[in-house]
């Protein structure tokens, strides 16, 4: 069971100067899932997300990858197998948009530079944006940046893709296009755990909805399910708040 | 204006002779200073405490301190305790080490200015500490640093000509040495003043001409 597992999150915690914001999370994503997760601001999401590669090292609990534990010391080379999508993108900016979907290939997996920018070029293909390869992030709208840093994420073919809020820095008018995106990686088959208040995408591209508050899961289950009828009064009321506005 | 003209035909080329050693004082140093920079604001920057407090002592002793004073204490004092160097090596010591503290803290100032997600979205892909300093903060901080590292530059051409004191033959020295000869300090002066200012003015637009050409749409200081 927990072998075909590509990610396996047991028991974290984590605590800012004796501020508690994970209580001990755990769950579990098999090849091809996507798990949509939700809360309210401040219930430890993106700590969560940040735990799962270290960027923020949890304080206790235990995270495989493929069956592999994230250690603090082959944290490089799991975190090249680790896909993150920040809210604010953070493309390098002093690159153009195809050396940023090469330079993580050819420094941190040592990829041929042609090999690498053949998977570059396909890649910002997948996300519709083909013809900016050189153009600089600067010169882009938010949302194809973001599509750009999807790109950058997905060259490293990694086990898995984290998305921390991927549309919530965009105009509404952008967000549709990164949507879409998603969308299609979720039905090829990516692996992927997605922090977000786009609730179509849910109801659509997840196989699972996890709502965390406070630093628990309070419940998890199929968007259907939750969307109808979640057992939970807060999963019920916030799921209606983020209903209305989304 | 004849005069000035006719002096300048007479004396210019000793003058001139100066050049060179005005300029290898100054690329030496400088260079020496940026690498010395470089090291100092790594530690300062991402070094542990110790690196950090040595870096800061070093910075804070050589900005509170005149490079005239740091330039006889080298020249003039370490004999003293054995150490002797000739008075080029002396003046290229003195300015390297200074320079070396300011160029220091205006690196420091535009690393600080990258956006912390940069260092950010270079580790979570997997690159280390020096990885991500090497491709993404040091090619960014270097470019947002050029405007200021110019002024610096500048001001270090300027400060060569202290190395006079000390009795390094350059412009400045050539000039003191024609205007007691000819007691026209007037005339000599004016020129070499000249010359100064046809060096600074060089070095100003070759390193615009850098600027431009390294130019990145949204990689500037403001
Ligand atoms: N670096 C930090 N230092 C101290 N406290 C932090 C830090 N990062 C997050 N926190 C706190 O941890 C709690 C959880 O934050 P987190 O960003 O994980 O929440 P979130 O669910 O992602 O919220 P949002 O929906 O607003 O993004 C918050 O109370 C926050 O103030
Ligand atoms: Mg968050």
């Amino acid at each position: 069971m927990t072998d075909d597992l590509v990610l396996d999150v047991r028991d974290v915690k984590k605590s800012y100067e004796g501020l508690e914001v994970l209580k001990g999370i755990g769950f579990g994503l098999r090849r091809g899932e996507t798990k949509v997760l939700v809360g309210p601001s401040g219930s430890g999401k993106s700590t969560l997300l940040r735990c799962i590669n270290h960027l923020t090292p949890p304080d206790e609990g235990r995270i495989f990858l493929s069956g592999e534990e994230v250690l603090e010391k082959n944290i490089d080379a799991m975190r090249a197998r680790i896909g993150f999508v920040f809210q604010d993108f953070n493309l390098f900016s002093h690159l153009t948009v195809l050396d940023n979907v090469r330079i993580c290939q050819v420094k941190v997996k040592g990829v041929a530079a042609d090999v690498a920018t053949e998977r570059a070029q396909q890649e910002l293909e997948r996300v519709g944006l083909g013809d900016k390869a050189s153009a600089y992030p600067a010169e882009l709208s938010g949302g194809q940046q973001q599509r750009v840093s999807i790109a950058r994420a997905l060259a490293m073919d990694p086990d898995v893709l984290l998305f921390d809020e991927p549309t919530s820095a965009l105009d509404p008018e952008l967000t549709g296009e990164v949507v879409r995106v998603m969308q299609k990686l979720a039905s090829d088959g990516m692996t992927m755990v997605v922090v977000t208040h786009e609730m179509s995408f849910a109801r659509q591209a997840a196989d699972e909805l996890i709502f965390m508050e406070n630093g628990y899961i309070i419940e998890q289950g199929p968007p259907q399910q939750l969307f109808s009828s979640a057992a939970n009064d807060r999963t019920r009321a916030f799921l209606n708040v983020i209903a209305e506005h989304g | 204006m004849l005069d000035f003209l006719r002096f300048g035909i007479e004396w210019l080329p000793a003058l001139l002779k100066g050049v060179p050693l005005t300029l290898a004082l100054w690329v030496i140093a400088i260079t020496l200073g940026c690498l010395l920079g470089l090291i100092l604001c790594w530690a300062r920057v991402y070094g542990n405490r110790l690196c950090y407090w040595i870096s800061t002592v070093y910075i804070e002793l050589f900005r509170g301190t005149p490079m005239l004073v740091q330039m006889f204490f080298i020249y003039l004092g370490l004999p003293h305790v054995g150490i002797v160097f000739d008075a080029f090596t002396a003046a290229v010591i003195a300015i390297t080490l200074n320079s070396a503290a300011y160029q220091a803290e205006y690196f420091r100032g535009s690393v600080l200015s990258v956006p912390r997600g940069q260092m950010v979205a270079a580790r979570a892909c997997g690159m280390s500490k020096w990885q991500a300093i090497r491709h993404i903060m040091l090619p960014q901080a270097l470019r947002r640093v050029i405007p200021q590292w110019s002024n610096e530059a500048i001001i270090e051409l300027k400060f060569t000509s202290i190395a006079y004191t000390i009795g390094v033959v350059e412009i400045t020295a050539i000039a003191q040495d024609i205007g007691s000869r000819t007691l026209d300090f007037f005339q000599v002066f004016l020129w070499a003043g000249l010359i100064y200012l046809v060096l600074t003015s060089t070095v100003a637009s070759l390193l615009s001409w850098v600027e431009r050409r390294t130019h990145v749409p949204g990689v500037t200081t403001n």
